[in-house]
């Protein structure tokens, strides 16, 4: 089989530029920059707030429902969009599709709004 | 040639969507339905299977491909919805006393059983690639979820947790798999991927074995085949007795329909290859569940090694395929192969219908008896002679003793497999049919000749008690007259084409 290595070559040339992207700016950033280290620079940083504890503590399980709750929605918008931008080029087809679609994602949300998924204890 | 058209027919997906529909109607009403009539959910389900499959069977017949080549439907699709259909339906009628015994979350255990068995449907008619794999996960993914459905049941999470590690680690080599072949080929079309091989002459290129392999694995682990077979006895053990019956049967008969489109129809110029690869898997996966069963003291575990055996039996049918059936085809060749393809559907289906029968029985002492252990099976023949007699049918069905339909299944399988010249396997087989035999008497054993503890009849169950009536029916009606699904295994099987 005739395998057309060009194209692997700009795939090599990808992963060589990528990987310097990110080593490059490491190796060099601690030989150009200032040096004077004291306590308050060496804190953890965390938004500008002081951190109090420590990272090792129980969250609250709610979370994971939110977060797949959200999940739902987001995927739902990386659909809407592209649907959104060619929607003058579809017909009524398209629109009861997506009717459908949101419908299914409705079913879900009151699926997880009857069962208190929303609710914050 | 079948007329083929490649347009966005709808209808080609109607009992996918119908069963999608329900499922969701299923969430919908489990909301407002109260807790001490959600069985209701599980009667929707069943009407809800039996309008998928009067859809399906209205498609019946002809061969449609559609949606661009990714999608067909033909007879040999129908007849594996068919199965999936009658042993989901089987194992929600079997399910609701027991989900309503052990869980709150009756509604959504009845929609995800839908959405799996939509997950089947949908693999029994791709033709390509990527929605083979979509329909794989949809499949995998609400399977996990029932593995592990009495979450507060340690050996049910553990069985969740272990189907989907492991899961997850063959979609990956199965995933790499179809990458490797997508990019020898160009293509993920199945019959394209044979046109491609064909063209291109890469028939002994490394990398298409090494696809191959990956390939075969994942779906091995699919239909439990040694040596990725690791996780049954676990899952088996520890998932809700009603979601074994169903990975034992359908989920297992999925695996098998998607190796047939995929190894005969995609892989069809490597058939020496993987003829010889699936006849040391076969052979070592029926030696390796049959051994393993012997010494099993929990039914469900037991049945674990028991199903790794059958799908050893099953696999045989891959050994047996002879090369040549494309483009050069051999009339002679073409016959042999189709009598090999009926054989193994009528086998999978033989299997499945006592394979439920047989579960329906232990979900019931499992309802009664609380237990799944080989000893408190002793004397049941006394407490419960009706379920105690189905077993017995349906454990001689699996030994394989006529007049049971499993006798004609082996029989049919055993000689087309010794028709297509491998001979050293049917020998395999014969010895392992009469290993098996030991550990499915075991049962029969404790329970007629063993004495019984107490002598409480045990009480009855109306829908686990028609489902299992039913497929016990199907196994001793099907063994004294096998030839009408035979004969539909085999117009089937010689429609089989890319």
């Amino acid at each position: 089989m005739q395998t057309d290595w060009g194209n692997w070559g700009y795939v090599a040339l990808f992963l060589l530029i990528a990987t310097g992207f990110a080593f490059i700016p490491l190796v060099l950033s601690p030989l150009i920059r200032p040096r004077n280290p004291n306590p308050v620079k060496q804190a953890t940083y965390e938004c500008g707030i002081e951190t109090v504890g420590t990272s090792w503590i129980r969250y609250y399980a709610g979370f994971y429902v939110y977060a797949l709750v959200f999940v739902v929605f987001d995927v739902e918008t990386i659909f809407l969009y592209p649907w959104a931008v060619a929607f003058g080029l579809l017909n009524w087809f398209a629109l009861i599709e997506m009717a459908i679609f949101i419908g299914i994602l409705l079913v879900g949300l009151v699926y997880a709004w009857k069962k208190q998924a929303l609710r914050w204890w | 040639m079948p007329a083929i058209t490649t347009d966005l027919n709808i209808a080609l997906l109607a009992p996918e969507l119908a069963l999608a529909v329900v499922a969701l109607v299923v969430i919908g009403l489990d909301l407002v339905l109260p807790a001490e009539r959600k069985s209701l959910l599980a009667y929707l389900g069943v009407l809800g299977l039996i309008a998928a499959g009067a859809l399906a069977v209205g498609l019946g017949g002809s061969t449609q491909v559609g949606y661009a080549g990714t999608w067909i439907v033909d007879p040999v699709a129908i007849f594996f919805k068919l199965l999936f259909l009658i042993a989901a339906a089987f194992v929600l009628l079997s399910s609701i006393d027991y989900i309503r015994r052990r869980t709150d979350y009756q509604g959504e255990y009845y929609a995800v059983l839908l959405f799996a068995t939509t997950g089947m449907l949908m693999m029994a008619s791709a033709r390509e690639l990527i929605t083979l794999y979509l329909a794989l996960e949809l499949t995998s993914i609400s399977l996990y979820v029932l593995a592990g459905f009495l979450k507060g049941e340690k050996t049910s999470a553990e069985a969740g947790i272990k189907y989907l590690v492991l899961g997850a680690v063959s979609s990956a080599a199965l995933l790499y798999g179809m990458a490797l072949t997508f990019g020898l080929t160009g293509t993920t079309v199945l019959p394209d991927i044979a046109r491609q091989i064909a063209a291109n002459r890469v028939e002994t290129s490394p990398l298409l074995m090494v696809a191959l392999v990956l390939v075969a694995a994942g779906f091995g682990f699919k239909v439990a085949a040694v040596p990725f077979h690791l996780w049954v006895p676990d899952v088996y053990q520890g998932a809700p007795t009603p979601v074994t019956a169903f990975l034992s049967v359908a989920s297992k008969a999925s695996g098998f329909v998607i190796l047939l489109r995929v190894f005969t129809v995609a892989f069809a110029g490597l058939t020496p290859v993987w003829a010889g690869l699936f006849a040391v898997l076969a052979a070592v996966t029926m030696t390796v569940g049959n051994v393993g069963a012997l010494r099993q003291t929990n039914v469900k575990r037991l049945m674990g090694y028991s199903s790794i055996g059958q799908a050893g039996y099953a696999l045989m049918a891959f050994a047996a395929f002879l090369p040549g059936q494309s483009p050069a085809v051999n009339s002679a060749t073409a016959a042999t192969n189709s009598a090999t393809v009926s054989a193994l559907l009528f086998f999978l289906l033989a299997y499945a219908l006592t394979n439920l029968a047989v579960f329906a029985a232990i979900i019931h002492v499992s309802n009664r008896l609380g237990s799944d252990e080989l000893a408190d099976y002793a004397g049941l023949s006394g407490r419960a002679p009706v379920l105690s007699l189905a077993l017995l049918l349906g454990l001689l069905s699996l030994v394989g003793l006529p007049p049971m339909v499993g006798f004609w299944s082996k029989i049919y399988l055993f000689y087309s497999v010794f028709n297509a010249g491998v001979i050293w396997l049917v020998v395999v087989a014969l010895l392992n049919s009469a290993l098996a035999a030991s550990y499915y008497l075991r049962i029969i054993h404790a329970m007629y000749l063993r004495p019984a503890p107490v002598d409480k009849p045990l009480a009855a169950d109306a829908p686990l008690g028609l489902a299992l009536a039913a497929s016990v029916i199907a196994v001793v009606v099907l063994g004294l007259l096998p030839s009408p699904v035979f004969q539909a295994a085999a117009s089937a099987a010689a429609n089989l084409r890319p």
